[in-house]
């Protein structure tokens, strides 16, 4: 943070604040209305996951995943097991890895529904936000029915899934699909195309795509710059490459390509893509066989390192695995996509006004567990 | 009698490790039975670490990858050879990583990121390594690159007591935040960074927690801190 001038001053917003997603301070140096320099703040969540994956078995490190990325577990114990599987060379069978997406899909579509309704809340909508948590206690519910958890499910195991699919549930999603689809006209009526919204949102916070790939920004908050990247399609992990799905991108279609609309739309219609992936996914759910069959006795990776990226819903989610043959961890470490995303708000800030910061700050889309672990 | 059971179980142990199993199975008593297997698994799982501690030297990697791509790695590493054939540690670099020397890495990383044949325009993370307490500190650096679609690692090693490492922050803007993290993890000194400081602990807490021989501080601002357990299982 640079020199503060005789006619700025500093402005401190959080660690407790409403519109910070969580417990993140923002050191704002502000000219009148306008920002000229903001100093996020974080650490005030961290846990020492990364300590603690060192003195833990393999198996530990699952429920410590759960807490780091808390609205989107499922895609959090995803990342982990792929790298973890690969390391080991395990083979799951088809049946597991069909389940996994289902879930994983249903959790993109549930963290989608809390960022964009949140975001609504952000800027001043208060009736989307209750829409959307109306419907993401529907996917909720269907974690609930199939292992107990409804936010912290430590559901994905090395090498299998922890329960096998409760009877009814595949009739269960078909139908939240049906109930959901139409739902998304509803969303994009009350909230996307509201004239309010688009004020307050189109041309706000520009992201251009060279500087967000420099920035290691990822995931929906790339592809609301145009930049056409999901690791789902362009290094497919698990069985992506079977289902026919396509990556949207922001086109600037209210204002500049990259702006805070932009990001918000991308996630409106990744929900409908991943509805799409999630119905070819039940269809050709194999039948029969045990989920915990491929699951090793003993957790004791041979000797080496994997690096593994994992698209999660606020994007590019790795681990970097390094194993001495023991059955903990030598190091493990999470590259958040979190964390890169809040280290380009000073670049996108600085010259817009203190409320569009909040605006721009909810487009980014953070957890602040993932970020400070 | 107990000084009697001890030696028995001591014994059966014994047998058992060299591969003997009925001299446990025989014992008649049942709880002394389950107390010697009990015996037999600590006494095999001690076995376990001491032999890798004996043997963790991780510049060895057995893990051989099918799936990633060795042909880019291997000619990645060819191009930085032909480049800067002083500042690559050849034996130290296999298919999977290449091991550079620190002094000329900031270098390094503008001709990695504009060279035609490179193009890494995103440095995917840094990750910093302690390989043993008496060893030295490593930071990895994961780069990719969007255009040629390949990936590459790259490692260079530090002493742990003079741990100084170029920056390279300049050169790809998140290098700022995850360079600071691993300054607060492990204490890697970044030349160059223009603001290192702690970013996820408290500014005046002490120490660096992720090396392995890492003490935590008796007291912060007067409250004492709980001590960590030697692991839990």
């Amino acid at each position: 943070m640079g020199i503060v001038k005789g006619d700025q001053m500093v402005l401190n917003i959080g660690p407790q604040h409403p519109s910070t997603h969580g417990v993140l301070r923002l050191k704002v140096v502000t000219d009148g209305e306008i920002v000229s320099d903001i100093e996020p703040i974080i650490g005030y969540l961290h846990r020492c996951f990364e300590k603690h994956c060192e003195n833990s078995t393999y198996e530990q490190v699952i429920p410590f995943t759960d807490r780091c990325d808390y609205i989107a577990s499922m895609n959090n114990n995803f990342g982990y097991v792929v790298a973890m599987e690969k390391l080991m060379e395990i083979k799951v069978p088809d049946r597991v890895e069909y389940i996994r997406i289902i879930m994983a899909e249903l959790n993109r579509i549930a963290s989608h529904l809390l960022a964009l309704g949140v975001y609504g809340l952000d800027v001043g909508a208060f009736t989307p936000f209750l829409y959307m948590f109306r419907d993401r206690e529907r996917i909720l519910d269907i974690f609930e029915l199939t292992c107990g958890a409804r936010l912290l499910y430590n559901y994905m195991w090395v090498g299998g899934v922890s329960h096998d699919l409760p009877v009814g549930f595949v009739e269960t999603v078909y139908g939240f699909l049906d109930y959901f689809e139409p739902k998304l006209k509803e969303y994009n009526e009350i909230l996307t195309y509201n004239k309010i919204f688009i004020e307050r949102t189109a041309d706000v916070g520009v992201l251009p795509p060279e500087v967000a790939i420099s920035y290691g920004v990822s995931g929906p908050n790339l592809r609301g710059s145009g930049v056409k990247w999901d690791l789902r399609k362009d290094e497919p992990y698990s069985i992506y490459e079977r289902f026919d799905f396509d990556v949207p991108i922001g086109e600037g279609t209210v204002g500049t390509t990259g702006d805070c609309w932009d990001r918000f739309y991308v996630r409106m219609l990744e929900m409908t893509e991943s509805a799409k992936i999630l119905r070819q996914a039940l269809k050709d759910l194999p039948q029969g066989g045990d989920v915990h069959q491929a699951i090793p006795k003993k957790i004791r990776p041979p000797k080496g390192s994997i690096y593994q990226r994992t698209e999660s819903p606020r994007g590019d989610l790795a681990y970097y695995i390094i194993s001495d043959g023991t059955p903990q961890p030598y190091r493990l470490k999470m590259r958040s996509p979190a964390f890169t995303a809040l280290s380009v708000l000073n670049e996108i800030s600085r010259g817009w006004m203190l409320s569009d910061v909040i605006a721009i700050l909810g487009s980014l889309d953070i957890v602040l567990g993932e970020i400070d672990r | 009698m107990t000084d009697n059971l001890e030696q028995l179980i001591k014994e059966a142990v014994e047998k058992a490790l060299e591969g003997d199993m009925d001299a446990i199975n025989n014992i008649e008593d049942r709880v002394t039975r389950s107390k010697a297997k009990a015996a037999l698994v600590k006494a095999k799982r001690e076995a376990v670490k001491e032999k890798t501690e004996a043997s963790l030297d991780d510049n060895s990697e057995s893990v051989s990858d099918s799936k990633k791509d060795k042909t880019s790695n291997e000619h990645i590493a060819e191009l930085l050879i032909q480049q800067f054939p002083d500042d690559i540690n050849k034996e130290l670099s296999s298919n999977e990583h290449i091991q550079i020397q620190p002094k000329n890495w900031l270098i390094i990383s503008i001709y990695l990121r504009d060279d035609p044949g490179c193009l890494f325009d995103s440095l995917q993370c840094i990750t910093g390594v302690d390989l043993g307490e008496e060893s030295d500190l490593e930071v990895r650096y994961n780069l990719h690159s969007m255009t040629h679609r390949h990936a590459v690692e790259i490692r260079i090693s530090c002493p742990r007591n003079k741990a100084k490492v170029p920056s390279v922050e300049s050169i790809w803007r998140i290098g700022d935040w995850f360079e600071r993290e691993t300054y607060d993890m492990y204490g890697i000194e970044f030349e160059g960074h223009r603001d290192l400081k702690r970013i996820l602990l408290p500014e005046d807490w002490e120490g660096w927690p992720l090396r392995k021989d890492y003490e935590v501080q008796e007291t912060y601002h007067g409250i004492i801190v709980p001590k960590v357990k030697e692991g839990w299982e």
